[in-house]
This record gives C-alpha cells, sequence and structure tokens, in this order.
C-alpha cells in the first residue's frame, strides 16, 4: 500500500475513534488504542533535535494506532502502527512500530516473534509513548529521540516470564535476538549523510540481548539490568559503514511510593563506527558513559513536576572538549486536564554537544552551552 | 430559622458524605464461580491486577476487570493494588503500547462488572456489594 495512502488512513482512524466517545474501542477481545501529540521546542543559541529550535519551532508531531487482539487464552496478536515528524527526520511515512504474536505458556515463559520492542534499561522499549512519562525529553544521553529508531525494536523472537520469588518478590526476565535495520528518514542515516554517505538500502545488523529485573517485595521498588550486543552494516554509491559487534550494558533502579517516583540509571556504550570512502577511511571510537538520577513528585491528582540531572561523557576522546560530553539539568511540569488529555512543559540547561545535535542544522557551529524550553500536549486513548 | 436551615444543610451534607465513603472493608474482591480458588493473597491479588500474574494458583487463567472511576475504584487501586488511578492507567498504557499486554476490561457500573464476571470464565474484579452471591464468588484475601 502507498505509504500516503497508509498514513491517510491512520488520519480517518484517529478521526474517527477520537469522534466516537474518546476512549479506546473494545470489541469482545479486540482493543483499539492510540495517541497523537504536538511538541514545541525553543532553545536560545543552537538547533537542537533537527529542528530550528532557535527561532522556535513547532516541527514535533506524532501519532500512533495500536491494535491487539487475544485470540485465545494463551495467544495474542497485535501491531502498532507509528508516525513522527521532528524537524529534518521522520515524515508522513506511517511506520510499523511494532508487530508481534505472542504466545505465553504459562507466567514463567512467554515467547513473542515479529517485530518486537528491545528491552534496554528503563524506558527504551516505551520511549516513543509520550503519554507514559512526566517528562518531555526523556535523559537524551539514554534515549536520544533523534536516534531512536535502530535502537527501538528487531525484526525476530523473544523469549520472556516472571518468577515469583514469594516474600522475595518476583524476577522477570527477557531474552531476544534478531536484525534492527535503520529507518531511511531517522538520524543515523542523518548523522552519516552528514558524512557524505548515503544509502539505497538502510544499514542493518544482527542484535541479541536481553534484560533482568527483580521487583522486590516492597511494592514500587524494582532494580535491574540490561545488556545487548549490536551490529551495523551497509554500503552505498560513495562508501561503507561498518559498525563491529559491540556489547552495551545498562543498570537500573526505580522506586514509587504514593506521590514519589525515584529512578536512576547508568549506560555504558563502547563503539566503533567505521566509515569507507574507496580505501580511504574514518574511524569513530565512541565510549560512552552515561548516567542520570530522576525525581517526581505528584502535587495534586492532575499536576505532576520533578526534575533530573543527565551526564555523559565519551571517554575515547577528551572529554574535556563540549563535542565530547553533555550535562543536562531539567526541570518539568505535567498537567492532565483528563484521562485522556495531558500537557507538559520543560526547562532544560544543556552544556556540552555530544548528544542532540546535527551540524546541518547547525552550519555555523555548535556553541557549548544552550538553555531549551520543550512544551507538548498529547491525547491519548 | 435560618440557623437552623444552615445545620440541616450541614447535616444532609454529612450524611451524603458518609454514605459515598467506601474503605478498603467495603471492598469485595469476586471471581467467576469457576475457578478453584477460594481465596487470594494480597500479594497475587496485586500481581494479577498489574499484570505480573496472569494465572491463579491453581494454575487456571485470571481475567482481571475493573471500573471505569468512582470511590470503589479507587479504594480498591490505593488498598490492594498500590496505584492511584492515573499511575494504574499508565501502567497498563505502557503495556499496551509496547505489545506486551492488553487492557483490563473496564465498566461503567458494578452491576455491568458483576455481570460480566458471574459469565466469564478467569474473572476477577472487585464491587462493594453483591447481592446475588450465588453468580458470583467472593474470595479471601490472605496475607
Amino acid at each position: 500500500m502507498p505509504r500516503h495512502k497508509l498514513a491517510s488512513l491512520l488520519c480517518l482512524a484517529c478521526g474517527w475513534f477520537c469522534c466516537g466517545g474518546l476512549r479506546a474501542q473494545d470489541m469482545d477481545h479486540l482493543q483499539i488504542h492510540g495517541f497523537a501529540t504536538q511538541g514545541f521546542l525553543f532553545s536560545t543559541k543552537n538547533n537542537y533535535l533537527t529542528m530550528k529550535s532557535s527561532s522556535g519551532s513547532l516541527q514535533w508531531t506524532e501519532g500512533a494506532i495500536n491494535l491487539n487482539d487475544s485470540v485465545s487464552d494463551k495467544m495474542r496478536v497485535g501491531i502498532q502502527l507509528h508516525m513522527y515528524q521532528m524537524g529534518q527526520i521522520g515524515g508522513p511515512n506511517v511506520l510499523v512500530d511494532w508487530v508481534s504474536a505472542d504466545y505465553k505458556v504459562n507466567d514463567k515463559l512467554g515467547f513473542r516473534a515479529g517485530k518486537i520492542k528491545i528491552p534496554m534499561g528503563l524506558f527504551n522499549d516505551s520511549q516513543d509513548v509520550d503519554s507514559l512519562f512526566l517528562w518531555t525529553l526523556l535523559p537524551q544521553a539514554n534515549y536520544p529521540d533523534d536516534n531512536r529508531d535502530f535502537d527501538l525494536a528487531a525484526l525476530g523472537g523473544e523469549l520472556y516470564g516472571s518468577l515469583d520469588l514469594e516474600r522475595r518478590g518476583r524476577l522477570q526476565y527477557r531474552g531476544f535476538a534478531g536484525e534492527s535495520r535503520l529507518d531511511a528518514n531517522g538520524g543515523y542515516v542523518l548523522s552519516l549523510a552528514e558524512y557524505g554517505l548515503t544509502f539505497p538500502t538502510p544499514p542493518s545488523g544482527k542484535v541479541f540481548g536481553g534484560d533482568l529485573r527483580w521487583a522486590a517485595a516492597w511494592p514500587g521498588l524494582t532494580f535491574g539490568a540490561s545488556a545487548q550486543s549490536q551490529a551495523l552494516d551497509g554500503s552505498g554509491p560513495q562508501g561503507t559503514v561498518h559498525l563491529a559487534p559491540f556489547f552495551m550494558t545498562a543498570y537500573y533502579g526505580e522506586w514509587s511510593k504514593g506521590k514519589w517516583y525515584v529512578a536512576a540509571e547508568y549506560w555504558r556504550v563502547p563503539t566503533t563506527t567505521q566509515l569507507y570512502f574507496g580505501t580511504d577511511g574514518i574511524w569513530l571510537p565512541v565510549d560512552q558513559r552515561s548516567w542520570y538520577p530522576m525525581v517526581s513528585y505528584r502535587l495534586t491528582e492532575k499536576l505532576q513536576i520533578g526534575t533530573y540531572y543527565s551526564h555523559s561523557v565519551n571517554k575515547a576522546a577528551d572529554t574535556s572538549l563540549p563535542e565530547n560530553h553533555s550535562k543536562d539539568w531539567a526541570i518539568s511540569g505535567r498537567y492532565n486536564f483528563n484521562a485522556n488529555l495531558y500537557g507538559k512543559i520543560e526547562g532544560h540547561f544543556l552544556h556540552g554537544t555530544e548528544v542532540g545535535y546535527h551540524n546541518g542544522r547547525n552550519p555555523d557551529g555548535l556553541k557549548p552551552n544552550t538553555a531549551l524550553l520543550a512544551a507538548r500536549i498529547g491525547f491519548t486513548f | 430559622m435560618k440557623h437552623i436551615r444552615v445545620r440541616m444543610a450541614f447535616l444532609g451534607l454529612s450524611v451524603v458524605l458518609l454514605a459515598a465513603r467506601v474503605q478498603a472493608q467495603d471492598v469485595m474482591i469476586v471471581a467467576n464461580k469457576d475457578i478453584a480458588v477460594s481465596q487470594i493473597s494480597s500479594a497475587e491479588l496485586r500481581d494479577i491486577f498489574t499484570g505480573a500474574r496472569s494465572r491463579f494458583s491453581d494454575g487456571s487463567r485470571a481475567v482481571p476487570v475493573v471500573l471505569k472511576g468512582g470511590p470503589t475504584h479507587e479504594v480498591f487501586l490505593n488498598h490492594y493494588v498500590k496505584d492511584n488511578p492515573n499511575e494504574f492507567r499508565i501502567r497498563w498504557r505502557k503495556a499496551i503500547f509496547t505489545g506486551q499486554g492488553s487492557m483490563p476490561k473496564e465498566f461503567n457500573s458494578e452491576a455491568e462488572l458483576l455481570q460480566y464476571v458471574a459469565a466469564t470464565h478467569g474473572a476477577i474484579g472487585y464491587a462493594s456489594r453483591v447481592d446475588d452471591t450465588t453468580a458470583v464468588k467472593v474470595l479471601v484475601i490472605v496475607k
């Protein structure tokens, strides 16, 4: 089906469901859900996330439609179509965010196959679902909005389950393997184009990994660790890109009690991207170490506030240079108008330019520090 | 005369507020008659309504159902699930939008919920009042 027709169908479906009672339709086992968001970004200096944010940009729209059906006691199938536009990336194309068949033998063992979301850290598999978060922008060193296409999902299979430890809580585990492919309109492809490499078929690579988390008997307390190996290869008329398999790790914890929520993560991502133009090659070594603590408080039933500090350095280079570090203080607020409609506003104080910037949007170079205002309004059902 | 009217108004308001107040002990956990278990632990109940567990202790499938809102819904979530309605909604939306689950079926009234529980194998829900105890099973909560 041509992409513009699919986009029209998605818009029609959105409109129909929005007019039909502002809630998910549930026809026995079939459930239909969705969301749509509109964002705004203003920065004092550099342009952020491929938007012309220094002039104020509304070029940040996102939407999804989700269908899932329990076809039997143990089997569930589902699909999520997703569309996003963020500055120079994304576009009107509708992509399959995930599509899977899920067979759950029992609570200890289940299997899903198709295009599946990748678990990594606390939020990787849910980072594109804005309505779940207080934050307008998640810590970008861990969950980069401009590069999430490659990190988010893989074509493959996953084993999952959980063990009841009784008085010691519950142990949840997921292991997956497959192939992930860059989005032709995504941030990684844009970055490679800035080096002069274009690809008729987006680069892809094998990925496998897992996530282990312990939900303590004390409700709301969780600790976990994730690891994954990823590779990438692609070739185009100007040359090739090669990313040898690398191993990334994440350790995390979260705690929620009453009106409070606290979380923290530490990630390590060591990679060396190799770009070849004929016999000439460029090696781009990165050893990214990133971490953040975040805290939020629910002031009223509808109003929530919070803050986080996100810190990232590239240990493979001189970390004192702005391009090799990123420090981000964020202060955030969210107001739920009702169960379906919400608004968010967030201030950022960014030091360093390691994450979130693209040279094409900043042709005159980057200033080391930027303040940022981000706002988003969303509807979900 | 004016003072009497004001007192009467306060008295009326107090009666309405007391009647509307639902406490944890007023919420009954109900399940389909066909399930083999007659009691459930609070941890098991929480796991079923957070999606961490999909089966009862006898191995049969558990189908959690909820009310769309109201004091019984809020008291049940606060006391047994340890969530407020917003956290509960976000928890399930996360499962839905990441392909890991389906939202529990929601009902406008306790009567509709009880009717569904009575007719659906494995269904488990809650209500502040159960008139017909032959239609559904009221589960005992154990620590």
